[in-house]
């Protein structure tokens, strides 16, 4: 149950939030233009920060949105865990979430967007809104959760987050080589990372350290061997079949087997299905009828 | 007809299942509909609404109740041990006494009187190769023009040769017989009192009629020797003559009753040892419904085989053909397309030779063009192998 | 009225039966009352036309035609729904989508299959198995359930443990809106930009729309597996092990619990050799590389062995299988004992679930009744399962009243009212236990962002007074459903 602290936390965020006039909220500025502009006029507010509830053999954390993704994980891992979110430098909880991007590992840790377990939300109206709820699994009611993840803040300020959290991997290891991405894909078990920029391919194994020995093994028989680390990711981020048919000139680096490629230029993306356009909008409009949460932002557009 | 309580079931069978629906994938009806009402659940789920709702009986309920194989494959897939069985029978017998049921049920009566069956097969054969009839279409084999005398070896074991398949498929019982003899033992044939087990009655809801052929099979193998079955449906029958007439004599019979694989499965040192060769042959086998989801016993015959051939189990959880007595011929369509998805399962095996223990299952199974045998008939091939081989031997 | 009733009827089957011919579309009352009813206690749910599309333009034949009647529609799937969310209310049509269970395609490189939601969950990962591939969420129920009720209900399994319920193996599903439109949300083999339809989807219970494909996310089996069945002098005892397991950070692949009633019966029914004279049985599955797994095993033997367990490992594959098919009878064995049952769906925080059991229990003695416990204890997911025999008057009453104390007991600790059955007619009036009427009110938006005119199973997962709109006359439960 909410505390009494956080609670009051939460109703000063809604009441700052209030009812009408446009709102957008500041995380980290991380990804500040994501998605479109944020309109001039808007009031700018920012999300309560701190982390409020933290029992480690729940497995789940309790925290502001506003609360930067470091400082989250530095407290985790006294606890020998970590969180599902991308570790962005300077950026928020409630930030990640809205942009909705996934960690380098999604392909073995999983997507950000099952990470959340329930938001504590400002509706439009202003008032505070919870959606989904606090064990690691639950279906009572529709799944807002899925759909504040990548949003843009378009539909509700996130003010509180539950999070599902994971043991930190005993052992780690980044490798690189000249591979086909496929091949590395097929031979290993679980990797939880492969990158391809067109002819290096980079994989990330955690686990057991003898697990680790022999999947290594593997991927240096198809040519790859230990390294520091990724390489930084590109700044846009399309889906992966883009790049088959449009034309992007500059760097890539496609995220194998998450359907996710990031781009240093961006071309034109094919237009959505209109169906898919209408079900946006009427989202919008049942939830933000006026418009006033993060006006200028599109979810459709950010890439 | 009477509203309350007309169908008979024991209120306390009728009410025991949950609606879980764990039995639904393995019923064939349901697998090749989809629909409820070809369903376990969806037929207790209207027997109910007649029997406890006061419901008229009317063109729906027949159809799914008619629909039903009675395979009883829903009842091994039920953990609460809902018996379908004897509520299918019950419903069965009521709509039999309502007079609801089919004309050409009536047919089933010819069963019991060998000579009558054998002169109509007799016919039957030689206007199927007058090509009068169309064979196919019904479902029936090729019946054999004439058969050879089967003679009794001794008086070890009965061997229960029934109806349909002793006027059809003597050369089964034939090499049953053979594979029997060669573990040591000698083999008893009853007389025409064992004409018919009545399974095929006692499904169209004809219960008397079935008592009655009851009564003249235990009268006919009479003793304490064991009677061993070689074709399942009526293994299934004879075991639960207990249930069906009643009496103490009856019960003593049904414990006597063993199906020839069972029999056989735990005398297998007692059979010749396999040739070289022979573990090359590779054999689909088919579970009948009745040696499976009823007896129980299924395992045995993969555990015979084994010993001679490659013995591979199909992966469709013993799901049944569709030939269920007489309902190939009486829901044609359900019928073939329920084997369809035996078929594919047959494909998928890699075997081209299939074994089943039940007559109906390979009549039902040839007529698609697949190779089916007794396993037994299997054994005795293998058998008749090793032995011609021992005599170049020993040249 | 009735006369005026009965002819609307006849010209909506006409209409239905122009889209699809007519052993398709079934209206005999027989065949109608069969669909009243899944595998929840609700009896007494009133179908209209029941239609078998096999297509895609098919269901959005049912859905135009349902429109233009202003027939409210209910998707169903096998049927094996445990909170009433395929019962139709006041005769709408019912689309089954049973026949379409076809595999569409198999993309082994990209690990992605697309299916028909009418194919049986088990089916899915057999036809796999040359893949060396499967579909992670195995509910209790996969030999029959379908994979658009999976969707429907986001229905979870003892093996989504680790690997998260069905919305995290669902990449994309084609849905029939009741627009008659057809529409993918979600990208299969991409990350297209906008908000999380597909996920908002996943387990809305069909009344966001009828699912008619499903790209599916597959996993790799596993190359080592190993199965331990711990057995403890008390319920206790095993949830302290099973709370011990998570906090030590090992996140098996499954951990299941069940109690003495219940391995009784089902030992009785499969013979998995489970310990009758154990208070309670855990089951761990650990998998992955060999190494972790050995080294998981290792300590979760140790964990149990310190809290006075006795630990098992399965010798083969075979015992293995053995054991799982013990646990997945559970809830079908039941009627040994009881020819009814009642079942709650409530999850708990793993840290508070030795509490919450003994509080089940205690609910469980000052009602009057019999419980059997067989539940997801990994994901503190309970499944209490009340006996009880609806003839016998009084009883249901009081099952009902400890299935509220039940559920209380829950949220009290900081729980939730369902963790994969899905809230359906039989837990919606316990909705406002759990949200506020402004967290109800959002879901409602969801609803009508898809479902402007609330046509899709109307009366289900929100309680009336929820949203703003007109209050739907279906949204009524008609009397006598509490079977
Ligand atoms: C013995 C037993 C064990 C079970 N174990 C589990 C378990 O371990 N985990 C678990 O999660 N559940 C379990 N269940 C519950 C049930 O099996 C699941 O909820 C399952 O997902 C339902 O699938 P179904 O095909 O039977 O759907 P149905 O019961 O037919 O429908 C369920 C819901 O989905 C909707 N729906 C169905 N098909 C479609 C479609 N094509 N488009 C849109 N909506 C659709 C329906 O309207 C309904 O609201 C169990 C049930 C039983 C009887
Ligand atoms: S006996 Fe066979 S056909 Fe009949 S309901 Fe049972 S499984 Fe289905
Ligand atoms: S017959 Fe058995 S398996 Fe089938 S629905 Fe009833 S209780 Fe479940």
């Amino acid at each position: 149950m909410i505390g009494g602290k956080t609670r009051a936390a939460l109703e000063s965020f809604a009441a700052e939030v209030g009812s009408d006039s446009p709102v957008a909220v500041v995380g980290g500025r991380t990804h500040w233009d994501l998605g479109g502009h944020c309109l001039e006029e808007t009031r700018l507010v920012r999300a309560p920060a701190g982390i409020r509830e933290f029992d480690p053999a729940d497995m789940t954390i309790r925290v502001g949105a506003g609360t930067p993704v470091e400082e989250l994980d530095a407290a985790l891992a006294e606890a020998g865990q970590q969180a599902n979110l991308p570790l962005v430098p300077g950026a928020t909880v409630g930030g990640v979430l809205a942009v909705g991007r996934d960690d380098v590992h999604a392909l073995g840790r999983g997507r950000l967007r099952d990470a959340l377990l329930e938001a504590v939300y400002v509706a439009d109206d202003g008032r505070l809104v919870k959606a989904g709820g606090p064990t690691v699994k639950n279906v009572s009611g529709f799944d807002l959760c899925r759909l504040l993840v990548g949003s843009l803040g378009t539909l509700g300020l996130v003010g509180e987050v539950i999070l599902r959290t994971w043991p930190r991997p005993a052992a780690q290891l980044w490798m690189a080589g000249q591979c086909d991405p496929a091949e590395l894909r097929r031979k290993l078990y679980w990797p939880s990372s492969i990158l391809w920029d067109g002819q290096t391919s980079w994989v990330h194994l955690e686990g057991h350290e003898s697990d680790i020995e022999s999947e290594a093994e593997q991927a240096r028989l198809l040519g790859c061997d230990s390294t520091d680390g990724p390489p930084p990711l590109p700044a846009y981020r399309v889906p992966a079949t883009a790049l088959e048919s449009e034309r992007f000139p500059g760097r890539y680096l496609v995220q194998v087997g998450t359907g996710v490629a990031y781009v240093s230029e961006h071309g034109p993306l094919p237009d959505p299905d209109p169906a898919v356009v209408a079900l946006h909008q009427r989202l919008k409009w049942q939830f933000d009828p006026r418009g006033r949460l993060n006006p200028g932002r599109d979810p459709l557009a950010a890439i | 007809m009477n509203a309350k309580a007309s169908l008979g079931i024991d209120p306390e069978e009728l009410a025991s299942c949950v609606a879980c629906g764990l039995c639904l994938p393995h019923c064939p009806t349901f697998r090749v509909t989809g629909e409820e009402w070809a369903s376990p659940r969806g037929r207790i789920s209207a027997m109910r609404q007649i029997q406890d709702q006061g419901a008229a009986i009317d063109q729906a309920f027949l159809s799914s109740m008619d629909s039903c194989v009675q395979c009883r494959g829903c009842e091994p897939a039920c953990p609460s041990g809902v018996p379908f069985g004897s509520m299918m029978e019950a419903t069965q017998a009521a709509l039999a006494r309502e007079r609801r049921i089919d004309w050409r049920r009536w047919g089933f009566r010819v069963l019991g009187y060998r000579r009558l069956l054998n002169l109509l097969s007799r016919v039957l054969a030689v206007v199927q190769r007058l090509r009068l009839v169309p064979s196919k279409r019904l479902g029936l084999p090729k019946i054999p023009l004439r058969q050879d005398r089967l003679r009794a070896s001794g008086d070890d074991v009965w061997l229960f040769t029934g109806c349909v398949m002793d006027a059809w498929q003597r050369s089964t019982h034939a090499a049953v017989k053979r594979v029997v003899e060669s573990a040591g033992v000698g083999v008893a044939l009853p007389g025409s009192g064992a004409a018919c087990c009545g399974a095929l009655s006692l499904h169209a809801g004809l219960e008397d009629h079935a008592r009655a052929l009851a009564a003249r099979t235990m009268g006919a193998l009479a003793g304490s020797a064991p009677i061993l079955v070689d074709s399942s449906g009526c293994g299934a029958v004879l075991k639960e003559y207990g249930m069906l007439v009643g009496t103490a004599e009856a019960e003593e019979f049904s414990e006597r009753v063993m199906d020839v694989h069972e029999w056989l499965a735990t005398r297998l040192d007692m059979l010749p040892p396999a040739g070289e060769q022979d573990q090359e042959a590779t054999v689909a086998v088919h579970d009948p419904c009745h040696l499976r989801h009823v007896q129980r016993a299924h395992q045995s015959v993969a555990e015979v085989l084994a010993r001679y051939a490659t013995a591979v189990a199909l992966d469709d959880d013993g799901l049944c053909c569709g030939a269920g007595g007489a309902y190939a011929a009486m829901q044609p369509e359900l019928a073939a397309s329920i084997r369809e998805r035996k078929l594919e399962a047959i494909g998928r095996s890699g075997a081209d030779i299939v074994a089943s223990a039940n007559p109906g299952c390979t009549i039902h199974l040839a007529n698609a063009g697949v190779t089916v045998l007794h396993p037994l008939e299997i054994v005795d091939e293998m058998l008749g192998e090793i032995l011609d081989q021992a005599a170049d031997d020993d040249r | 009225m009735k006369l005026l009733k009965a002819s609307r009827r006849d010209s909506l089957l006409r209409d239905l039966r122009r889209v699809l011919p007519p052993d398709r579309v079934r209206v005999a009352p027989l065949e109608r009352s069969i669909m009243g009813r899944d595998a929840s206690i609700f009896e007494g749910g009133q179908a209209g036309p029941v239609c078998f599309p096999i297509s895609t333009e098919e269901v959005q034949g049912c859905v135009d035609a349902a429109r233009r009647h202003g027939r409210a529609v209910v998707p169903r799937g096998a049927g094996t729904g445990l909170a009433g969310g395929a019962v139709p209310l006041e005769e709408p049509v019912v689309v089954v989508t049973t026949k379409m269970n076809r595999l569409l395609s198999v993309d082994a490189d990209q690990a992605v299959a697309w299916v028909q939601p009418g194919m049986i969950n088990l089916d899915l990962s057999r036809a796999l198995a040359p893949y060396g591939l499967h579909f992670a969420p195995d509910p209790s129920s996969q030999q029959v359930c379908s994979l658009g009720g999976n969707v429907g209900t986001n229905a979870g399994g003892p093996h989504c443990l680790a690997l998260g319920v069905t919305s995290a193996h669902v990449l994309a599903v084609e849905v029939v809106l009741m627009s008659g439109e057809a529409v993918v949300l979600g990208d299969p083999d991409g990350c297209a930009p906008g908000l999380d339809l597909r996920g908002a989807y996943v387990g809305s219970e069909g009344m966001l729309g009828i699912t008619t494909a499903i790209a599916v996310r597959l996993t790799p089996n596993p190359p080592a597996v190993q199965t331990l069945l711990l057995a403890f002098d008390s319920v206790d005892e095993a949830a302290q092990t099973v709370s011990a397991v998570i906090a030590d950070g090992i996140v098996p692949a499954a951990i299941e619990m069940m109690d003495k009633n219940i391995i009784w019966a089902v030992e009785n029914f499969v013979g998995a050799g489970f310990p009758l004279d154990a208070a309670a049985v855990v089951i761990v599955e650990v998998d992955g590389l060999p190494g972790g797994v050995a080294a998981e095993a290792d300590r979760v033997a140790e964990l149990a062995l310190e809290r006075g367990g006795r630990v098992r490992r399965a010798a083969d594959d075979h015992e293995r299988a053995l054991i799982w098919k013990g646990r997945k009878s559970a809830f079908g064995a039941i009627a040994q004992i009881k020819p009814n049952y009642y079942l709650h769906d409530t999850v708990v925080p793993r840290t508070r679930l030795a509490e919450v059991m003994s509080r089940v229990y205690e609910i469980v003695e000052e009602h009057d009744l019999q419980v059997m416990n067989v539940f997801h204890a990994g994901d503190g997911n309970l499944h209490p399962l009340l006996l009880y025999d609806r003839r016998e008057p009084g009883t249901l009453e009081r099952v009902h009243a400890a299935g509220s104390a039940i559920i209380e007991a829950s949220l009290a600790v900081g729980g939730v009212l369902s963790g994969e059955h899905g809230i359906g007619i039989e837990k919606r009036d316990f909705m406002p236990l759990m949200f506020s009427e402004a967290d109800l009110d959002a879901q409602a938006r969801l609803r009508r962002a898809f479902d402007p005119d609330e046509m899709a199973n109307p009366g289900k997962v929100l309680p009336t007074g929820a949203s703003c709109a007109d209050v739907n006359t279906l949204g009524k439960i008609p009397e006598g459903v509490w079977g």
